[in-house]
C-alpha cells in the first residue's frame, strides 16, 4: 500500500487538466498581481522599515492565492462526482489526500516563484543575498496553508456555504505560520538572515509536520459517506 | 443555525412528545449543579466586592478580575473537553460525543467572550489602553475566532454525521493550534519593547482566596450550562431522528 505512488498519480492528472485549461494558474496568478498591485495603493511602501510592509502584504497575496486556489481545486473535483470516484478507487485515502496537497502546493508556490520578482521590482526592494530566504519561507508557508487548507477544502465543499467557508476555517488556526512567514520573508528582504529568525523556521517546520500528521490521520474521516 | 423546524403554534400537523423518549438521569446532577452555581456566584460577587482589599495601584478597577480569571480558565476547560469529545468521537462514532463537543464549545465562546469584554474594561483604566497584542490577549483572541469558525461550520451543515465529523476535526486542529499561537505571540511581540503587562508578584491571601472562589462558582455555571446544553443537543437529535423516520 504505497501512499506516494497514487498521490503522484492524482497530481499529474491535475496537471494534465491544468495544462488544458490553464484555470488556476490563470486565475489566481492574475488575482495575485492584482493583490499586489492594489496593497501598494493602499500601503505606504516606500521609505525606512518597508521590508516589514512588503512582508505583510507579500503574504495577505500569498494567503489569499492559496485559499482561492485551493477552494478551486476540490471544486473541480465536485463535478461529476469526481471526488466520490477518486473514494471509490483502490487508492488509499491518504493518497488522495497527498495528491490534493501536491496539487494546491505546487500550483500555489508555483504563483509565487513567478510573481516574488515582479513583487520585488515593483516595491524596488534589494533582496539581494535574502532571496534564498524569500523562496524557503514562501515553500514552508505554502505548505503549512495547504495543508491545513486541503483537509478544510474537502470538508467545505461539502457544506452549505460551499467554498465560501474555506477562509473562515482556515484563517484563524493559519495566524501562526503567517506570522512566522512574514517574519521569515522581512529578514529575507532585509538581505538575509537575522537575528531570531531561526526559530520562526523551525516554527515553520514544526507547524508543518504537526498537521500533516494530524491531515493525515483524520482525513479519511472527513471523506467518508 | 438550527436545522430542526419548530413544532407548528396548535400542534394539528407535527403531534409529538414534547419530551424524548430518552430516560434522564442527568437531570438530579444538572440541578445540583445549578443549585450550587446559584449559591456560589452571590458568594464570589460579595467577596469580591467587600471580602477582597482594594488594589493599591489599580484601584476599584481591579476587582473585575474576579469574573475575569474564571471566566478564561473556564473558557480554556471547555476547549480542552472539545478536543478530548472531538478524539472519542472519531474514534468511537457515538453521537454523545458529538453533543458533548457541541454544548462545550458554545458555552466556551460565552466564557472567552467574558473574557474579551472584561480585560478591556480593565485595560482601559489601568494600561490606558483597550487592547494590546500580549501573548495572552492574542492567544485569546484567536481562541475565540476558532471557535467561532467551529459554529458556523457546525450551521453550514446539515447532515448530523457529516457535521460531526468535519467538526471533530476542526475541533483537533483547533485545539492543537493555540500553544503554536501562543509561542509565536511570545516571541512576535518580544521583538517590542512596549512589554506592559503587570506580572503577577505576589498576591494578598484574600484576593487569592476570592479568586479561587471564582474559579470554583466558574466551573458550577460551566457545568451547569454544559447540562442544559446537552439535553437541548439531545432533544434536537431525537427530532432529527424524528424528522428522518416520518
Amino acid at each position: 500500500m504505497s501512499w506516494l505512488a497514487p498521490a503522484l498519480w492524482l497530481a499529474r492528472k491535475d496537471l494534465r487538466l491544468e495544462m488544458k485549461t490553464r484555470d488556476v494558474v490563470a486565475s489566481v496568478g492574475l488575482f495575485v498581481l492584482l493583490v499586489v498591485v492594489t496593497a501598494s495603493f493602499a500601503f505606504p511602501t516606500g521609505g525606512a522599515g518597508r521590508e516589514g510592509v512588503a512582508a505583510g502584504v507579500l503574504w495577505m497575496s500569498f494567503l489569499f492565492a492559496a485559499l482561492l486556489g485551493m477552494g478551486r481545486s476540490m471544486a473541480i473535483e465536485k463535478e461529476d462526482a469526481c471526488l466520490e470516484g477518486l473514494l471509490v478507487s483502490p487508492a488509499p485515502r491518504e493518497a488522495v489526500f497527498l495528491g490534493k496537497l501536491l496539487t494546491n502546493l505546487g500550483f500555489t508556490f508555483a504563483v509565487e516563484v513567478v510573481i516574488l520578482p515582479v513583487f520585488i521590482a515593483l516595491l524596488q526592494l534589494r533582496p539581494g543575498g535574502g532571496l534564498w530566504l524569500l523562496v524557503l519561507s514562501a515553500f514552508l508557508g505554502t505548505l503549512g496553508l495547504v495543508t491545513v487548507g486541503t483537509l478544510f477544502a474537502a470538508m467545505a465543499v461539502n457544506t452549505r456555504g460551499r467554498e465560501a467557508i474555506l477562509p473562515l476555517l482556515v484563517m484563524p488556526v493559519s495566524v501562526p505560520i503567517m506570522v512566522a512567514a512574514v517574519k521569515v520573508s522581512q529578514a529575507g528582504f532585509a538581505g538575509g538572515m537575522g537575528e531570531g529568525t531561526l526559530p520562526w523556521l523551525l516554527l515553520m517546520v514544526g507547524y508543518d509536520a504537526l498537521f500533516l500528521l494530524v491531515a493525515l490521520a483524520t482525513f479519511h474521516h472527513v471523506t467518508e459517506e | 443555525m438550527s436545522d430542526v423546524k419548530a413544532p407548528t403554534l396548535d400542534g394539528s400537523t407535527r403531534p409529538r412528545p414534547v419530551e424524548p423518549a430518552v430516560a434522564e438521569p442527568a437531570e438530579r446532577t444538572r440541578r445540583l449543579w445549578g443549585l450550587l452555581a446559584l449559591v456560589t456566584i452571590p458568594v464570589l460577587l460579595a467577596m469580591a466586592f467587600w471580602y477582597a482589599p482594594e488594589d493599591a495601584n489599580q484601584g476599584a478597577a481591579q476587582r473585575i478580575f474576579y469574573i475575569h480569571v474564571p471566566s478564561a480558565w473556564i473558557g480554556f476547560l471547555a476547549f480542552a473537553v472539545v478536543f478530548v469529545a472531538s478524539i472519542a468521537f472519531l474514534a468511537t462514532g457515538a453521537r454523545r460525543w458529538d453533543d458533548l463537543a457541541a454544548s462545550s464549545a458554545e458555552v466556551g465562546v460565552v466564557f472567552t467572550s467574558a473574557v474579551l469584554i472584561t480585560g478591556p474594561l480593565w485595560g482601559r483604566p489601568v494600561w490606558g489602553v483597550y487592547w494590546t497584542w500580549d501573548p495572552r490577549l492574542t492567544s485569546f483572541l484567536m481562541l475565540w475566532l476558532i471557535y467561532l469558525s467551529y459554529l458556523v461550520l457546525r450551521g453550514y451543515v446539515p447532515e448530523p454525521i457529516r457535521r460531526a465529523r468535519f467538526s471533530a476535526v476542526l475541533g483537533i486542529v483547533g485545539f492543537l493550534d493555540v500553544p503554536i499561537v501562543y509561542l509565536s505571540a511570545r516571541w512576535w511581540r518580544s521583538e517590542h519593547p512596549t512589554q506592559f503587562v503587570v506580572e503577577g508578584g505576589r498576591l494578598p491571601d484574600q484576593m487569592l482566596v476570592t479568586m479561587l472562589v471564582g474559579v470554583v462558582a466558574f466551573t458550577f455555571l460551566y457545568l451547569y450550562l454544559l447540562s442544559v446544553r446537552r439535553r437541548v443537543a439531545r432533544l434536537r437529535a431525537a427530532a432529527e431522528l424524528e424528522e428522518v423516520v416520518r
